[in-house]
Formats: structure tokens, sequence, C-alpha cells
């Protein structure tokens, strides 16, 4: 499904969440969009389903998710960023998902069971009753098993563990290769699985739109640690911007970029006075401001 | 089944659920079973005191109860219903389905509405046979589906007003001051409440006539006593007053059709509104 945006505007009473939005997502592609808490991710993925109504134009397709409602919602699948707290229980939410999108309940039973989560043993269990991860499998279950040509997940793994994650992957992995998705994230290793292209969004302003490789490249976060009790490379470390952690060690989270040129300088300059040395990516993107 | 309709049945299903498993059924069924209580236990005291009589004692009582406790329970029913459900993201999973939003407020009131009413119209019966059973006396039958009608048309009437409600007031908490300020007003705006302080007040008669009149509760108290003669003290001012102009059965179709109208009323607008407001 193709995405088209145009001077999009979103208020909550005083304030401007969207400041003019304008964004082309051809059909097919997979789009990961970031940026600090509150930037107006969320609110932005909202716009594209007709929950929130807004200035300016948003077309699926060509068509309105306001006034064309009818045709739209069928083709759209959506993983909300915070599960309902619904009384209900997991059999009746599965089945009202089945029921309005003629779909066969056991679809989404075998989609839960591949993210390891057993659907009829929970069946009569209230929804809100189930764990955060719970929650957040069978919401995935649900909106895959619907055949969408646009998925949008809001943050769709915050709450899994890693082996749930990736089943997830795996998952996403099988989607038609038609299908348009978009996701927010803040974990680099969902956007390299996922996403081709990113848009990045700040106060409500697209400020990068494009390939994903280039965008990560430079924003992926390292933490490099040195342990040393030599007096003089604890100065060296100091004056390159490492900071003391525990017993002995330094400690510097920096970009992909200067990871790069760090790790063969210290090797040189420190070489046998560091007793040990442990270097790691962060999971999550750079935002610039402050972010997760 | 039509597509909407299908949508309205799977809403409903998942409201349904919703509401059983609520703290507010167990309010409902303690209230009515207040009611009834009372019911029981004044139509033995009065049964024996007065004999024969005492079931009209009782079922003005009973009417007045009711009259006060219904518009409270379909207040608490449904005041809370779509912000609650905006505010825990329910509406955001539901509007990402192919459901229409009138669909999703369809199924809610008409849930709604059959869990108020459905509980009554069996007590009532169960009452009624009960009476007939322990008290020996003739089932009331005129009365019964005179009380049913109103009882339908009251509880619709704030149905309707505490769906607005929950649709056009954001936050829980503020929607909780005005439910409680129109439960308020319905009950202090009736014959023997508030009226006779105003008139008393010396607040321009026709003015309090008028809000009177056009309150709910009223029209629904007056056509329950509708069957009875009407007499001042039961009736109250305005009551006795539009009894002489309408007469009974006049005085039964507008205290049930107004009631009505309220409820339909203010359902359609709150639905105008909910169709381009912010789900979340
Ligand atoms: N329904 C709402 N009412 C009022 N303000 C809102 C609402 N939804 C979001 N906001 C505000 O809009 C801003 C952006 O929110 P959101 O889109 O959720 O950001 P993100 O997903 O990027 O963290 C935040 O400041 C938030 O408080
Ligand atoms: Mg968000």
């Amino acid at each position: 499904m193709r995405i088209e945006l145009r001077a999009v505007r979103k208020r909550f009473g005083a304030a401007e969440v969207l400041k003019g939005i304008d964004l082309s997502v051809p059909a097919g592609r997979r789009v990961a969009l970031i940026g600090p808490n509150g930037s107006g991710k969320s609110t932005l993925l909202r716009s594209l389903l007709g929950l929130v109504e807004c200035e300016g134009e948003v077309r699926l397709d060509g068509r309105s998710p306001f006034d064309d409602r009818r045709e739209v919602a069928r083709r759209l699948a959506y993983v909300p960023q915070v599960a309902p707290q619904l009384g209900a229980s997991v059999e009746d939410v599965v089945s009202l998902v089945a029921r309005t999108r003629e779909l066969a309940p056991a679809a989404i039973v075998r989609l839960a069971e591949r993210l390891d989560l057993d659907v009829e043993a929970l069946r009569g269990r209230p929804f809100r009753a189930l764990s955060g991860g719970m929650k957040q499998k069978l919401l995935i279950a649900l909106a895959l098993a619907a055949d969408a040509s646009l998925l949008v997940m809001d943050e769709p793994t915050a709450s899994l563990d890693a082996r749930a994650r990736e089943r997830f992957f795996a998952l996403c992995d099988e989607l038609a290769p038609g299908r348009t998705l978009v996701l927010c994230s803040h974990r680099l290793e969902e956007l390299r699985h996922l996403a081709g292209h990113v848009v990045s969004l700040e106060e409500g302003r697209v400020t990068y739109d494009g390939p994903a490789g280039d965008f990560l490249g430079g924003r992926g976060l390292a933490v490099v640690e040195v342990a040393t009790t030599s007096l003089e490379a604890a100065g060296w470390l100091q004056a390159r911007g490492f900071r003391t952690g525990l017993r002995g060690w330094w400690v510097r989270t920096l970009s992909q970029a200067e990871k790069r040129e760090l790790v063969p300088e210290l090797a040189r300059e420190l070489g046998p006075r560091m007793s040990d040395l442990l270097v790691r990516d962060l999971e999550t993107v750079e935002v610039p401001h402050g972010g997760n | 089944m039509t597509s909407l309709a299908r949508e309205v049945a799977s809403v409903a299903r998942l409201d349904l659920a919703e509401v059983l498993r609520s703290r507010w059924m167990v309010f409902c069924g303690a209230v009515y079973a207040l009611l009834a209580g009372a019911f029981v236990l004044v139509g033995l005291r009065e049964s024996s005191l007065l004999g024969f009589s005492g079931m009209g004692r009782v079922l003005l009582s009973f009417c007045h109860a009711l009259v006060l406790l219904l518009p409270l329970l379909a207040l608490t029913a449904t005041g809370q219903v779509v912000n609650r459900a905006r505010e825990d993201g329910t509406l955001e999973l539901l509007f990402s389905l192919p459901v229409r939003r009138g669909a999703f407020f369809i199924a809610v009131s008409a849930v709604r509405y059959a869990a108020l009413v459905v509980p009554l119209v069996v007590l009532m019966l169960g009452m009624a046979v009960l009476g007939r059973l322990a008290f020996g006396q003739e089932v009331p039958w005129g009365f019964l589906l005179r009380a049913v009608a109103v009882s339908a048309a009251l509880l619709l009437a704030f149905v309707g007003l505490g769906i607005a409600v929950s649709t056009l007031v954001r936050s829980q908490a503020r929607a909780m001051i005005w439910l409680l300020t129109l439960w308020a007003l319905g009950v202090a705006l009736i014959d023997f409440g508030l009226v006779g302080l105003m008139l008393q007040w010396r607040l321009d008669p026709r003015t309090v006539f008028l809000l009177a009149a056009l309150n709910p509760v009223q029209a629904a108290r007056m056509a329950l006593l509708s069957g009875v003669t009407p007499d001042l003290a039961v009736l109250g001012p305005v009551g006795f007053f539009l009894a002489h102009r309408l007469g009974g059965a006049g005085l039964f179709a507008v205290g049930t059709l107004w009631p009505v109208a309220v409820g339909l009323g203010a359902w359609a607008h709150a639905l105008r509104r909910f169709q381009r407001s912010d789900l979340v």
C-alpha cells in the first residue's frame, strides 16, 4: 500500500505535535520511524490509521483513512504501543478480530504459537491479566494474521525477550514482499532486520528520510570499557572522555565511527597497560534529545 | 447478516464480557436486590396492617424508589464507557479493525441497556409472582406493564445521557462530576423535591413548572402514577396540572415518550461527535 502525507499537522490543545509532515512511501517499502520520546511517532502512526484527525492530507493508495474507512481498514493491521486493558477473555479478543476480519481463529492461534504463546491454554484468561510480553505476542499474532497490505507497528518488541524477538523477526521475514511496513523502534537489531528505510522525526518534523544504512551507520552507539591499574593510562583515558566505572574500569559511550577509530588507538597507545578491554554495541539507536 | 450487524454483534460480545466481569454488575445486582427486599418487607408489613389496600401503598413507594434509583444505575453503567475505552487503548485496537464507529456505539449502548432492563423485568415479574404466592394478592398486570414500560423509557433516557457524557467529557474524573450533577438535577426537579422549595423561594412558577415538566425523571414518575386517580398530594402540582390537561392515557404517553426522546437525542448528538473525534 502506498502512503502519501501532505502538510499533516496535529494539535492536542495548545501543543502542536505534528508540524507539517510531508512523506511519501511507495508500496512494499519497509520504513522505520525513529525519534526521541514525545517527537510524535505514535501520533503519526495513528494518523495513518484514522485514529486521530489531523489537518492536511493522509492518503493510503489514494484513499482517506477517515472518509473511506470501510475500504481502507480491511487492508491495514496495527500493533499498538500500549496494550488495551480489556477485561474480556483472550478467546473473546481472538474471536473479535477473527470475525471482523473474516479470518479463521486457527490462523491466529498458529501465529501465536510460533511466538511461543499458547492461546488455547490462555483462552479463558482476561486479556488484561496477561503479562506484558504475552499481550504483545498476541497483538502481533492478531496483526500478522490479517494479511494486510499495510502493517503498522508501534514498538512491537518493547516487552519481548531475546528469543521471542528472534521468532518475531523470522515471522516478519516471511511477509509477502509487496507489503508495506511502518515500524516505530529504538532497537538497532529491529531496524537492521526489518527496515530498509528510515524516517527520523524530531519535535514533529521529519529530519531524515532515506536509506537505513546511511542513517544507522553513524548512529548506533557502542560502549568501550578498559581495565587498567596504570596511572598514566588512566590519565590518557580521562583525556579521551572516559569516566571511571567499577573497580579500575574506565567507560565511554560513543558512536560507531568513533569506536572504529578508538579501538586501534587503544591497542597502540596503551597496549599491555590494559589488563582487559570490552567493546559492545548498544541495542538502541542514538536519538538526538534523550530518547528511551 | 449484514456487515454492520456483524460488526455490532462482534463488539457487543466483547462489551458483554466486559460488563459481566465488572464491579458495576455487582452494584446493579445489589440495588435491584435492595429494591426487591424493600418491596417484600414493606409488602409483608403493609399487607398485614392494611389488608388488601396494602399493595397500593407498597407500589407507590416502589415507584418512587424506582424513579430515583434507575437513573443512577443507568448513569453509572454508561457514564464512563467511551472515555475509559479511549483511555485504556480499547478504542485504538478496535478501530484498527474494520469496525465502524457507529457499530461500536450501537453495540455498547445496546449491551448496557440490556444489562439494565433484562434483570429489572425479571425482578418485577418475580415480585409479582411472589406477591401472588406469598400474600395471595392478584397480580396487578396493568400496573406491572406500565411500570416496565416507564422503567424502560427512563433507563433509555439516562443511558443516552450517560453515553453522551462519556463521549463528550474526555476525563473520567470530570465525567463523574457531570453524572452526579445530572442525577441530582433529575431527582431534585420533581414534585416532591426541590420544586416545592423553589416555589417557596418565589421563583417564577412557570419556569419551575417548565423545568419540572422537561425533566425525564418527573415525566416517568407521572407516567407511573397516571393510573391512579389524579390526586394533588400524590402527583404534586406539575403532575396534577398535566393530568388534568392530558388525562391518564395522555400522561402515560407523554411520560414515556419524552424520556425516550431525551435519551435518543443525547445519544444521536454524542454519536455525531464521536464519528469525528480522536480515539486516543
Ligand atoms: N491524546 C493525546 N492528548 C494530548 N496529548 C497527546 C495525546 N497523544 C499524544 N500527546 C502528546 O503528543 C506528543 C507526542 O506523543 P507521541 O506521538 O506519543 O510521541 P512518541 O510516540 O514519539 O513518543 C507528546 O507530548 C504527548 O504528550
Ligand atoms: Mg510512542
